[in-house]
């Protein structure tokens, strides 16, 4: 695994700002906003990485990340939304296991 | 039924993606001007406005401000004047400032659309986090944000509403037949 840093400082400082903030924020929000925040920041962590990593990593950023509307929740339709996270679950685990090198069993 | 100010509202939407085109300082005021307008309680006037439109402070804002998606090149951040409400009597959250909250935000909103701007309404954000970023002294609680610029033409998805709605399922006409009180 490469060690390339992909994130500046800034960046980082303003990704801790936004984490720390939704933290408080949610105490007084309807629960289902608590995915949409964290969707919102890897979404946000997504963007300032995106031209420093590598190929691989940065098709997995533009194309399942992408596949939840940035203002979905999960009322409308629960089970959808379940399963579109459990998609974005899979299509990351999948790039981890070819990113970390894992054997094959 | 339909006029100027229904086709406003009706046309009104969230904009959650703006240009970076900045918005003229006398379009600004006129939005500003608006509010001054809003209805509001007793005529006490418990709100001061913060308007903000640099870029480095807008940064700041949006960091701490989870719900703000877009990236506006113009801010109005509506404050109670705790000092002024308590001038006139109130207890602290007391309810009646935070609906004047609502009407000038609203009025902002539908101004801000009849002079072609985007706007946004953010009220997702840590209350003191934006009260150090702006220097706001301690009776000025900030409440909520209008966003402002010209709308992106590609827009994210509006969030759906869990059935769909219109003013009758909003409405109950004259006195609930079954409703008991304990």
């Amino acid at each position: 695994m490469t060690t390339t840093m992909v994130l500046t400082e800034g960046e980082a400082l303003e990704l801790l700002a936004f984490l720390v903030t939704a933290a408080r924020t949610q105490l007084d929000e309807a629960a289902e906003y608590g995915p949409l925040r964290l969707l919102t920041a890897a979404t946000r962590l997504a963007d300032a990485i995106g031209p420093r990593v590598s190929p691989e990593t940065r098709a997995l950023l533009a194309g399942p990340l992408r596949q939840i509307p940035e203002t979905a929740v999960r009322t409308s339709d629960p089970t959808g939304y379940a399963a579109k996270l459990d998609g974005v679950c899979r299509a990351i685990a999948q790039h981890l296991v070819a990113h970390l090198g894992v054997p094959s069993p | 039924m339909t006029n100027p100010v229904l086709d406003a509202i009706r046309t009104r939407r969230m904009t959650r993606a703006m240009t970076d085109q900045p918005v003229e300082r006398a379009t600004l005021e006129a939005v500003l001007e608006a509010a001054r307008w809003a209805p509001n309680a007793g005529n006490r006037r418990l709100h001061r406005f913060v308007a903000v439109q640099d870029p480095l402070t807008l940064r700041l804002l949006r960091v701490v401000s989870p719900g703000m998606f877009q990236r506006p090149v113009a801010v109005v951040v509506v404050c109670i004047d705790w000092d002024r409400a308590t001038s006139f009597g109130m207890r602290p959250g007391v309810r009646g400032p935070y609906i004047d909250v609502g009407t000038a935000a609203q009025t902002m909103l539908l101004a801000a659309h009849s002079l072609g701007l985007g706007s946004g309404v953010v009220t997702s954000f840590s209350q003191a986090a934006v009260a150090e970023a702006l220097n706001l002294p301690e009776h000025l609680s900030p409440e909520l944000m209008v966003c402002l610029g010209y709308a992106a033409p590609r827009q994210p998805a509006p969030m759906r509403a869990r059935n769909p709605i219109t003013w009758q399922t909003l409405t109950d006409w004259e006195r609930f037949p079954s409703a008991k009180r304990p």
